[in-house]
């Protein structure tokens, strides 16, 4: 059974190449968020990079949870949110970069991003209180667009 | 350079004897608990012997008298009164008091054990300590002293019991040792045959609780040891679970992660994101993407079901359960599907509680609403209802679709695992084959009965009976009680041909 944790969907016949109609460029005309993505599969990180650079996002891809701390640095610039691959490297190594971001980073935005859907929720039972978003994999670039608008304006509020 | 150490001796010490160290053949405190509430109780039954015995004091105080018990100085009653005043004193230390260092169960039990045995030692003192068979009373001490307590604490416990036998005795007898050294000197005949009685009830009494408390403490110890490879063996099985589902998420991650690589790159061109594509490559993708999203559907659903064979195992917290809740989320799910192939789904719910586990429930009625979607005919309806009958407290779901239904000879294997009829499979070509296990392994850990009627070309109906069903509104103001025990009717398949 396919449990989906995405929002409902629009007609995709809305997209067309390039600048996207509902990007964030178009409708806010400001500075372009910056989104990072950490996923080890190339091919995920070349579907999302494209996908949110047609719709005007700032896309920073990583191959590791640790390239990724690395470029954190302790810097006060963060990205506005990050998409997060649970199994990346091992289950573990996702789960205590999380972790580690968190309590580092407590400001940062974070999504979750993983084949397994749902099913890997009981592995965040316990080490986290706070609402985690997960999003099974594929991607699909009108729920992962809305999912992202989503967040980026809930945090702004 | 890197270096890595391996050790794989987890087995170390799992078998090792426990010994006769205080720490480690102790009962854990809620065990000590356990314990001194039944001691407790035990206790209040023998006050009321003690009350039946002075009663019968009271009607046949000669009968006693010629027996050797003596009654008049009234110590059944100050015994009857100490054990009393106690008793309520250890309930209110154990049940009303907070636990601390002064307040445990084990400090607790040794105020009882002690007590009573000063007690039993003014019953012996009465009642005759060689006259009558009063002394063995002692025996129970020890036995019960061995199984609460580590080997250690237990001998001491006997000890005492020969201490306090000895001192009733001495109080009968005060000159039984005084005159000890003369009959060392002199001649072995001049024995008064009381005091060699005396002695010899001693010295017999005094092997005996040794060799009770030896036997009942060695006994102890093993059944110790036992219990603690069984907790080994427990929690072994625990780890090896969660090493299961690692495993199982792993591999299900490793399957379906290059599909999700395949379909991702898919709803790249869908989205028209390399350019406008062909509707003749559209249409081959479409179909590429059906077929690995019933290859992915299927991967989950192997983690899923195995996931719920593995709660079945594990008695899991069952929770009240707002059936309606369910369905009608299960259904706002399944209306995106439905609406694709213009089928109509038509609920009629009343709102009623079950204890359940909740996802399971939620997994069995979006299964069993999304198979009647997937073998409907499209522009058809599907018809779900939920119906309490308050007579005998039980509920019923019903799904009922007009679709291509099951064949006679087919129904009584739709909930084997992988099944498939080649019917149903060029009706839904995504099926993975196991939706239906996961309803009856749904089934089973929820005690729920599956009636299925069917008819070719007709359509399905799949009713669930949930038992112990309450009224949703009434729950508030009613005070939980355990649910009556009924029987597991498990799963039923019923033609209706």
């Amino acid at each position: 059974m396919h449990t989906s944790v995405i929002p409902a969907q629009r007609p995709e016949s809305t997209q067309t190449r390039g600048q996207m109609p509902n990007s964030v460029l178009e409708k806010e005309g400001c500075t372009t968020r910056r989104i990072a993505h950490i996923d080890d599969d190339p091919d995920i990180r070349d579907t999302v990079k494209r996908i949110l650079d047609a719709n005007g996002y700032g896309v920073d891809s990583y191959q590791t949870m640790n390239d990724f701390i690395v470029s954190l640095g302790n810097s006060q610039d963060l990205p506005d949110l990050a998409i997060l691959d649970v199994m990346v490297e091992t289950m573990d190594i996702g789960l205590e970069t999380y972790m580690e971001i968190r309590k580092r980073f407590p400001g940062l935005h974070m999504i979750f991003m993983t084949s397994l859907g749902e099913e890997i929720r009981p592995y965040f039972t316990g080490i986290s209180d706070e609402w985690i978003l997960i999003v099974e994999k594929p991607v699909e670039p009108v729920s992962l667009l809305s999912i992202i608008r989503n967040r980026l304006d809930a945090a702004e509020a | 350079m890197g270096v890595a150490e391996f050790s794989w001796d987890a087995s170390r010490n799992r078998y090792t004897f426990p010994g006769m160290g205080l720490g480690g053949s102790k009962l854990s405190d809620q065990v000590l608990t356990g314990n001194a509430h039944w001691f407790i109780v035990f206790r209040w039954a023998v006050i009321g012997v003690l009350l039946l015995f002075q009663i019968f004091a009271l009607i046949a105080s000669d009968t006693l008298t010629e027996i050797g018990i003596t009654h008049q100085q009234g110590w059944p009653v100050a015994i009857t009164a100490l054990l009393c005043i106690a008793n309520i004193l250890y309930i209110y230390a154990l049940d009303f008091r907070p636990q601390t260092r002064y307040n445990s169960p084990s400090i607790n039990i040794w105020a009882q054990i002690i007590v009573d045995l000063l007690c039993l030692s003014v019953v012996v003192h009465f009642v005759g300590s060689i006259a009558t068979p009063a002394p063995f009373f002692y025996v129970l001490h020890i036995a019960l002293s061995c199984i609460f307590f580590s080997t250690v604490e237990s001998l001491i416990v006997t000890g005492m019991v020969c201490v306090m036998y000895a001192i009733v005795l001495l109080i009968e007898n005060p000159l039984l040792f005084l005159n000890h050294q003369s009959i060392l000197i002199s001649d072995a005949a001049a024995l008064h045959p009381l005091k060699i009685d005396i002695l010899l009830w001693m010295f017999t009494l005094d092997v005996l609780f040794f060799v009770v408390w030896y036997v009942v403490s060695r006994l102890s110890i093993v059944v110790r040891a036992n219990e603690r490879h069984l907790l080994d063996a427990y929690e072994q099985i625990s780890r090896a679970q969660v090493e299961k589902d690692r495993y199982a998420v792993l591999m299900t991650h490793q399957l379906k992660a290059p599909l999700d690589a395949i379909r991702s790159k898919i709803n790249l061109i869908k989205g028209n994101y390399c350019g406008e594509a062909p509707p003749e490559i559209r249409d081959v993708l479409l179909k590429i993407d059906h077929r690995a999203s019933g290859m992915a559907m299927l991967i989950l659903d192997v983690l899923k079901l195995e996931r719920l064979k593995a709660a079945a195992r594990d008695p899991g917290s069952l929770e009240q359960v707002n059936v309606e809740l369910i369905i009608r989320k299960c259904i706002e799910k399944l209306k995106p599907i439905a609406k694709s192939r213009h089928i109509i789904i038509k609920p009629s719910i009343e709102g009623f509680i079950v204890d359940g586990i909740p996802s399971q429930f939620e997994i069995l009625f979006e299964n069993i609403i999304s198979n009647a979607i997937a073998y409907s005919y499209d522009g058809a309806s599907v018809e779900v209802s939920a119906l309490f009958d308050i007579r005998d407290s039980s509920a019923t779901v019903s799904v009922i679709d007009h679709g291509i239904g099951i064949a006679d000879k087919d129904l009584p294997h739709i909930f084997d695992e992988y099944f498939y009829t080649p019917r149903a499979a060029l009706h839904n070509r995504t099926s993975s084959g196991i939706g239906l296990s996961i309803v009856k392994t749904v089934a089973e850990n929820n005690k729920l009965h599956i009636k299925v009627s069917s008819e070719q070309n007709v359509g399905t109906i799949f009713s669930v009976t949930l038992q112990n069903a309450k009224k949703a509104a009434a729950l508030e103001n009613e005070v939980r009680h355990p649910a009556s025990p009924v029987s597991n009717p498990g799963i039923g398949i019923e033609f209706h041909a």
